[in-house]
C-alpha cells in the first residue's frame, strides 16, 4: 500500500515526536503544585517544552531533512483505527516545514509573552501546549481525516482561550469564532469525504492527489474547501470573525492567531485546493486573485476606519492575507512562493505587531485610539519596536513583507496565462493597497505614539528585558529574511516549484 | 589589490554596520548608549568618512578613464526566474557617490553642534548613518528593482527624521505626509517597473531601455502603452524630488532637525528623482512625449516653488520652496535630454543649498538662544534681523550662497543654470521663458531672505510680534521654565557648526568653474562624446546674449529686494500685495494644493473608509452570520448564542464532527 508514497519512511519518528510532546506535557500540568494563581510553575513548564519542541523541530528540519527535495519526507505512516481508514500519517515537505517552524517559534513566544497571566494558569498554559500539538498536527498530516481531526481539535484551546482571558465582550467573540469555522469545518469534511469516495476509498492526501478529479465534481469539492479554508484564511466576506476575535483575545493569544491560525488558511487551500484539485485551481485562479485584490483593498479601508488598536491590526491581516489569495491565484512558481513568502512573513510581523500592543497594553489599559497619544515619550523602546513591526507591515524594503508582495506582483505579472488586461487591474488595485497600507499604520502610529504626552495615560516603565528579548526574536528574522530572502525561500522552493510545474506552468 | 570599484559595496555597508550596532545598543541599553554621545559620533562619522574615502577613490578612477563596474549576484529566485541585485559603479554613479559622502560627513559634523543639547543626540546620528547608508546605496544600484529597496529605504529614513521630534505634532503630520506622499509616487514606481518588466523581461537600465524600444517596434508593446509605463515610472521621481503635484510634503518636512534638512531636503535624496531620471535616459529618450511631460512638470513646478517662495515668512520654509524650484530647473533638464546638465545643476545646488539650510540652523540655533525652542518664532524673519553683526561667519557664507542660487557669475549656480535655460531655450522655447523669469524671482526672494535675517534691525525683542506670530499658529505662549532667561541677542554658532559652513563656501563658489560650457569636465566625465562637440560648437556669439540675459534679470531681482528690504524705497506690500490681493492670497495660501489636498484625499479616504467600516459591520457581517445560522437551521445555535452558553454549544458542534466522522468512517 506504499506504493505511492514517494520517498522513504523516517528512520526516527521525528514529526510525531513534534506533535504529541506538547499535549504530553499538557497531561502533567494537573499534578503541578499550587492552586493555580502562581503563574510560575506552568509557565516554566509550558515554556521548556515548547523550547525542547521547536529544537526538535530546528534538528528535524534542518539534519533529516533535505529542502532540495520536492517530496514528502520524514514519512510516517501507521494504521491507526482501520475501521474508518483512519492513519497516523506525517510527512513534511516544502509548504508544510516552514509552517511548522514558523508555527513552533510564534507558539513558544506566545507563552513567553503570557508571562503575567493571572487565572487559571494551568488551565491556560496546558492549552497553549495541546494548541502546539493540534496545529503542528494540521500542517504535518497526510491523511485527510487525521488532518481533518486536528484542524477541529485546535478550535477547543483557541475558542477557550478567547473565551475565558479575553476582555469584557470575550463571549460573544469566541462563539463567533467557533460558530464560523465549526460550520466552516463541514464544508471541508464534506469535500473530504466526497474526495474520499470518488474512487477507491482513501484518506492518503498523496493517493488523492494523483486521482485530481476534474469537472463539476471537482469544482464542487473545491468550492467546499474553499469556503472552508477561506474563514481561517480569513477571506471576505467570511472575514468579520476576525476584527471580533482580535479585539477581545488577550495579546499573546493574538500573536498565536495572527501567527498561526490564519496561516492554516494559507496553507490548507495549497494542500487541497491547489495539490489536490489542480483543473478547477486553474479554473477558478482569477476568482481567487479577484478575492485576493478584495481582502487587500476593503481589509485596508475597514483597517483605516477602526477605532482600536487591536481591530485595526486585525483587518491589516485581512488585507495582508489578501496577498496569499492573489499569489496562490497567480498559479505560477513565482505567484506561490510569494503566497508561501508572505505567510511566513505575516506570521512574524503579526505576531510582532499584536505582541508590542500588548505591552503597551499592559501599561496603558486601553486600545482605543482616540484616547490615546504621546505614549513614545513615556515608553521609547516601545514606540522603537511598534514603529519597526510597522514599518515591517508596511512592505518596507528590507525586511520580509517586501519580499513577499514583489515576488506575488512579479508573479502576476510574469503569467501569461492570463491576459493582459486583467493582470494590470489586478496589479493596479493591489498595488493601492500598498499606498493604503502606509496611512492607516502610519496614523496608528502617529495617534498612539507621537504628539505631546496625554496626562490621563500615566504610563511608567519601557520593555524589560524579556520583553525585548521576544520582540527581537520576532523582527531579526523578518529583517534577515529581507535582506537575504533565500533564508527563507530555500527552504520551501523545491515544493512550490512543483506545484507551479504540476499546475502546468513553472 | 582591488580597485576601489570592486570593493565599492563597503560604502553603503560601512555606515550601515554602524547604524546596526549603534541602533542595537540603543535598543538594548538604552541609557548607557545615550550616554556615549562622543564615541558614537566618532565611530559613525568615521564610518561615512571611511565611506568618503573610498568614494573618492572610485571617483579618481573614473577620471582616470576606468570602464563601469558592475557585479552581480542571485537575491531570489522561483521556478525559473531569478532576481539580480548588486552595485554598479560608473561616472553618474561616482559623481554622486562623492557627493553624498562630502555632505553626509559636513552634516555630521554640523550636527554635532545643533543636536548638542538635544536628548536624541545618538538616535540622530543613528538616523544619520542609516540615511547615509540606503542613499549611497541608492546611487550604486545597478537595476530599477533594487533602486527601488533604497528609494523606499531613503523615504523612511526621511520619515523617522522629520519626525525627530516625535513629541510635536506638526512633525509627526509631516513625517506620515511625507511618508504617503512618496508612497504615492512609489505606487507608480512600482506599476511601472512591473510592466516594464512585462514588456522587456528585464530590470536592467540598459535592457529595459533597448528592450522597450524592440517591443514597440514588433509591435508587442503598443506606443501608447510604453509612454504610459515611462509616466508611471516617472511619478516615482515626481514625489521623491517633490515635482508638481506631489511637491506637497517637502515643505512640511521641515519639521525635521535643519541638518536634515540640508542633507536629506536639499541636497542628497530629493536629488534621488532628478539622478533616477538621469539613469533613465535610455529609457525615455525615444519617447518626445515623455520628454516633453517631464520638462512641462519641471517648469511647472519651478514656476510653481519660486512664486510660493514670494511671500513665506518661515526661513526655512522659503529656502524649501526654493529647493522645490530648483528642483524644477533639473527636471526641465532631463526633459530638454540634457541629462548632464541636470546633474551638473545637482552638484551645484547640493553645495550651495546645503549651506544655505546649514546657515538657516545657525541662525534658528542662535535665535533660540533669544526666542525660546518653539519653531513659529525661532525660525519666522520678522522677529530675525541684523544678524550679520552678531554671526559674521554665517552671514557672509549665507550670502555667498544667495549670490550663488541667483546666477551671478561665477560663482557655481551661474554655470548650471545657464546650461539648463540655454538647452532649454533651443528645445522648449515657451518653458526657456518660464525658467528666465523665475531666475530672476529667484535672485529677488533669496535677497529677500538675505536682508530680512541679516540686515536692518534685531527684531528679536519685539513681544507684541512674538504673541502675534504664536497666536496666529493656535499656540499659547511657550513654557519659560524650560530655559529661565533668554539670552537679549543671538551669538555666531560653535566652531562644528561654522565650519562646514566655510567648507561648503569653497565648492558653492568653484565648483561651476568645471561645468564652463567650453571646457566642460563635468561634461567630459558623464558623457565625454557630447562634451566634446559641445566645446567644438561653443561659440561666444551664441553664449553671451543669453548669459548676460539671465543675469540681467537676476541683478533686477536682486535690485528689487535691495529697494525693497535693504533701503526701503520700496513698500511691496502696497504696490503688489495691496493691489492684487488675489494673487497674493493665491501664493499665501500655497496654490491652495494644501487645502485640494485635505478635501479630496484625506477627507475622502477618512468618509470611504468608515462607510466600508460600515458596510462591513452591518451588511457583510449581517448577511454571513444569517446564511451561517440558517445553514446550521436551527434555532438552538441562535438560543445558546444569546444565552451566552456557547461553550457548550461548541462542545456540541465538536462531538457532533466527530461523531460525523465516525458514522462516515465506519460507513467506509
Amino acid at each position: 500500500m506504499d506504493a505511492n508514497l514517494p520517498a522513504a519512511a523516517a528512520s526516527f519518528p521525528w514529526l510525531s515526536l513534534i506533535v504529541l510532546l506538547p499535549t504530553a506535557a499538557a497531561l502533567l500540568m494537573p499534578l503541578l503544585p499550587g492552586d493555580g494563581s502562581d503563574p510560575r510553575a506552568p509557565r516554566t513548564l509550558a515554556l521548556a517544552v515548547l523550547a525542547a519542541d521547536f529544537v526538535l523541530m530546528l534538528v528535524a528540519f534542518s539534519r533529516h531533512y533535505d529542502p532540495a527535495l520536492a517530496d514528502l519526507q520524514l514519512v510516517e505512516r501507521v494504521s491507526w483505527v482501520p475501521a474508518i481508514g483512519l492513519e497516523w500519517s506525517l510527512a513534511a515537505d516544502g509548504l508544510s516545514a516552514p509552517l511548522v517552524v514558523l508555527s513552533g517559534l510564534v507558539t513558544l513566544l506566545t507563552a513567553a509573552a503570557s508571562w503575567n497571566i493571572s487565572r487559571k494558569n494551568r488551565l491556560y498554559f496546558a492549552l497553549l501546549l495541546v494548541q502546539a500539538s493540534a496545529q503542528a498536527l494540521v500542517f504535518l498530516s497526510h491523511d485527510f481525516l487525521l488532518f481533518f481531526l486536528a484542524w477541529e481539535l485546535e478550535l477547543v484551546p483557541v475558542y477557550l482561550l478567547i473565551a475565558i482571558w479575553g476582555g469584557k465582550q470575550r463571549q460573544y467573540a469566541a462563539t463567533k469564532f467557533i460558530l464560523y469555522t465549526a460550520t466552516a469545518s463541514l464544508l471541508i469534511l464534506v469535500s473530504g469525504l466526497a474526495l474520499a469516495f470518488n474512487g477507491p476509498f482513501t484518506f492518503n492526501l498523496s493517493e488523492l492527489a494523483a486521482r485530481s478529479p476534474g469537472g463539476t465534481f471537482g469544482l464542487l469539492c473545491y468550492l467546499g474547501f474553499l469556503i472552508g479554508f477561506g474563514v481561517k484564511l480569513p477571506m471576505f466576506p467570511l472575514h468579520t470573525w476576525l476584527p471580533d476575535a482580535h479585539g477581545e483575545a488577550n495579546a499573546a493569544v493574538s500573536m498565536l492567531l495572527a501567527g498561526v491560525l490564519l496561516k492554516m488558511g494559507g496553507y490548507a487551500l495549497l494542500r487541497f485546493n491547489v495539490q489536490l484539485l489542480p483543473e478547477a485551481h486553474v479554473q477558478l485562479a482569477p476568482a481567487l486573485m479577484v478575492l485576493g485584490i478584495v481582502n487587500i483593498v476593503y481589509g485596508a479601508l475597514n483597517a483605516l476606519a477602526q477605532d482600536n488598536v487591536k481591530r485595526r491590526i486585525a483587518c491589516s491581516s485581512v488585507s495582508h492575507m489578501g496577498f496569499v489569495l492573489l499569489g496562490i491565484g497567480a498559479i505560477d512558481a513565482l505567484g506561490v512562493s510569494g503566497a508561501m513568502l508572505q505567510m511566513i512573513s505575516h506570521g512574524l510581523i503579526a505576531a510582532a505587531m499584536f505582541f508590542v500592543t500588548g505591552v503597551f497594553y499592559e501599561r496603558t489599559e486601553t486600545l482605543s485610539i482616540p484616547n490615546m497619544g504621546g505614549l513614545a515619550k513615556a515608553l521609547p523602546i516601545t514606540f522603537a519596536f511598534f514603529l519597526a513591526s510597522s514599518l515591517a507591515s508596511l512592505a518596507l524594503p528590507g525586511m520580509s513583507g517586501f519580499v513577499s508582495e514583489i515576488t506575488v506582483f512579479l508573479g502576476v505579472t510574469a503569467n501569461d496565462a492570463f491576459t493582459v488586461g486583467f493582470r494590470v487591474i489586478t496589479i493596479v488595485l493591489a498595488a493601492i493597497g500598498l499606498v493604503l497600507t502606509p496611512v492607516y499604520l502610519l496614523s496608528l502610529c502617529r495617534r498612539v505614539f507621537f504628539g505631546p504626552r496625554i496626562p490621563a495615560l500615566a504610563v511608567t516603565g519601557d520593555m524589560k528585558p524579556r520583553e525585548l528579548l521576544i520582540g527581537l526574536t520576532l523582527l531579526v528574522p523578518t529583517l534577515a529574511i529581507g535582506f537575504w530572502p533565500r533564508l527563507a525561500i530555500d527552504f520551501y522552493e523545491a515544493s512550490t516549484d512543483a506545484l507551479a510545474l504540476q499546475l502546468g506552468i513553472g | 589589490m582591488p580597485s576601489a570599484a570592486e570593493v565599492a559595496w563597503l560604502i553603503p555597508v560601512l555606515p550601515l554596520l554602524g547604524a546596526v550596532i549603534t541602533g542595537l545598543g540603543l535598543i538594548s541599553f538604552n541609557r548607557t548608549v545615550n550616554r556615549l554621545r562622543k564615541p558614537v559620533a566618532v565611530l559613525l562619522i568615521s564610518c561615512v568618512g571611511a565611506a568618503a574615502v573610498l568614494s573618492y577613490a572610485v571617483l579618481a578612477e573614473q577620471l582616470a578613464g576606468a570602464p563601469p563596474t558592475e557585479v552581480l549576484f542571485t537575491w531570489a529566485s522561483a521556478g525559473n526566474f531569478s532576481l539580480p541585485m548588486g552595485f554598479r559603479v560608473d561616472a553618474l554613479a561616482a559623481v554622486m557617490l562623492a557627493l553624498v559622502t562630502t555632505i553626509a560627513l559636513l552634516v555630521m559634523v554640523y550636527s554635532d553642534g545643533y543636536m548638542a543639547h538635544d536628548k536624541g543626540y545618538v538616535r540622530f546620528f543613528t538616523y544619520l548613518a542609516l540615511f547615509s547608508s540606503s542613499m549611497l546605496g541608492l546611487v550604486i544600484s545597478p537595476n530599477l528593482l533594487e533602486i527601488y529597496v533604497f528609494w523606499e529605504l531613503v523615504g523612511m529614513c526621511s520619515y523617522l527624521l522629520v519626525g525627530f521630534w516625535y513629541d510635536r505634532d506638526g512633525a509627526a503630520n509631516a513625517a506620515q505626509k511625507a511618508f504617503v506622499t512618496n508612497r504615492v509616487g512609489d505606487f507608480g514606481l512600482l506599476l511601472g517597473i512591473l510592466g516594464l518588466f512585462w514588456a522587456t523581461g528585464s530590470f536592467d537600465f540598459e535592457t529595459i531601455g533597448s528592450g522597450l524600444q524592440n517591443a514597440v517596434s514588433s509591435g508587442v508593446v503598443p506606443g501608447w502603452a510604453a509612454v504610459a509605463l515611462c509616466l508611471f515610472v516617472f511619478m516615482g521621481p515626481m514625489a521623491k524630488s517633490a515635482q508638481f503635484p506631489l511637491h506637497v510634503w517637502l515643505p512640511d518636512a521641515m519639521e525635521g532637525p535643519t541638518p536634515i534638512s540640508a542633507l536629506i531636503h536639499a541636497a542628497t535624496m530629493v536629488a534621488a528623482g532628478v539622478f533616477l531620471v538621469a539613469r533613465l535616459q535610455p529609457l525615455y529618450a525615444p519617447f518626445p512625449q515623455v520628454q516633453a511631460t517631464v520638462a512641462v512638470i519641471g517648469a511647472i513646478t519651478l514656476v510653481l516653488g519660486a512664486s510660493i517662495a514670494l511671500t513665506q515668512m518661515d526661513l526655512k520654509k522659503g529656502l524649501a520652496y526654493s529647493t522645490v524650484s530648483q528642483l524644477g530647473y533639473m527636471m526641465l533638464a532631463m526633459g530638454c535630454g540634457a541629462p548632464v546638465a541636470g546633474m551638473f545643476h545637482l552638484v551645484t545646488h547640493a553645495f550651495f543649498k546645503a549651506m544655505l539650510f546649514l546657515g538657516s540652523g545657525s541662525v534658528i540655533h542662535a535665535m533660540e538662544e533669544v526666542v525660546g525652542h518653539e519653531p513659529v518664532l525661532a525660525q519666522d524673519m520678522r522677529l530675525m534681523g541684523g544678524l550679520r553683526k552678531h554671526m559674521p561667519i554665517t552671514a557672509s557664507t549665507f550670502f555667498i550662497g544667495c549670490v550663488a542660487i541667483s546666477g551671478i557669475p561665477p560663482l557655481a549656480g551661474f554655470w548650471s543654470k545657464d546650461e539648463i535655460l540655454g538647452v532649454a531655450f533651443g528645445r522648449f522655447p515657451l518653458l526657456w521663458v518660464a525658467g528666465f523669469v523665475t531666475a530672476g524671482l529667484t535672485a529677488f526672494y533669496m535677497f529677500r531672505l538675505y536682508f530680512l535675517t541679516f540686515e536692518g534691525p534685531f527684531r528679536g525683542g519685539d513681544k507684541a510680534m512674538a504673541a502675534q506670530l504664536l497666536a496666529a499658529a493656535g499656540k499659547g505662549a511657550p513654557e519659560h521654565n524650560d530655559h529661565g532667561h533668554h539670552a537679549d541677542h543671538p551669538h555666531e554658532s560653535g566652531w562644528q557648526m561654522a565650519m562646514p559652513l566655510v567648507v561648503l563656501a569653497v565648492p558653492s563658489v568653484l565648483i561651476g568653474l568645471l561645468g564652463v560650457p567650453w571646457n566642460s569636465r563635468f561634461g567630459l566625465l558623464l558623457d565625454p562624446h557630447e562634451a566634446i562637440e559641445a566645446a567644438q560648437h561653443f561659440s561666444w556669439g551664441e553664449f553671451l546674449p543669453l548669459a548676460g540675459a539671465s543675469v540681467g534679470i537676476s541683478i533686477t531681482g536682486i535690485t528689487v529686494a535691495v529697494l525693497a528690504y535693504a533701503l526701503h524705497k520700496l513698500d511691496l506690500g502696497t504696490a503688489v500685495a495691496g493691489r492684487f490681493p488675489a494673487l497674493n492670497a493665491f501664493l499665501a495660501n500655497k496654490w491652495y494644493l494644501d487645502a485640494i489636498n485635505d478635501k479630496l484625499f484625506v477627507q475622502g479616504s477618512r468618509k470611504l473608509a468608515k462607510q466600508v467600516l460600515d458596510v462591513d459591520s452591518k451588511v457583510v457581517d449581517g448577511v454571513v452570520n444569517l446564511t451561517g445560522l440558517l445553514t446550521l437551521g436551527s434555532g438552538e445555535g441562535l438560543k445558546y448564542f444569546n444565552t451566552g452558553r456557547a461553550q457548550f454549544y461548541a462542545l456540541i458542534v465538536f462531538g457532533g464532527v466527530i461523531a460525523l466522522v465516525v458514522l462516515f468512517g465506519s460507513l467506509g
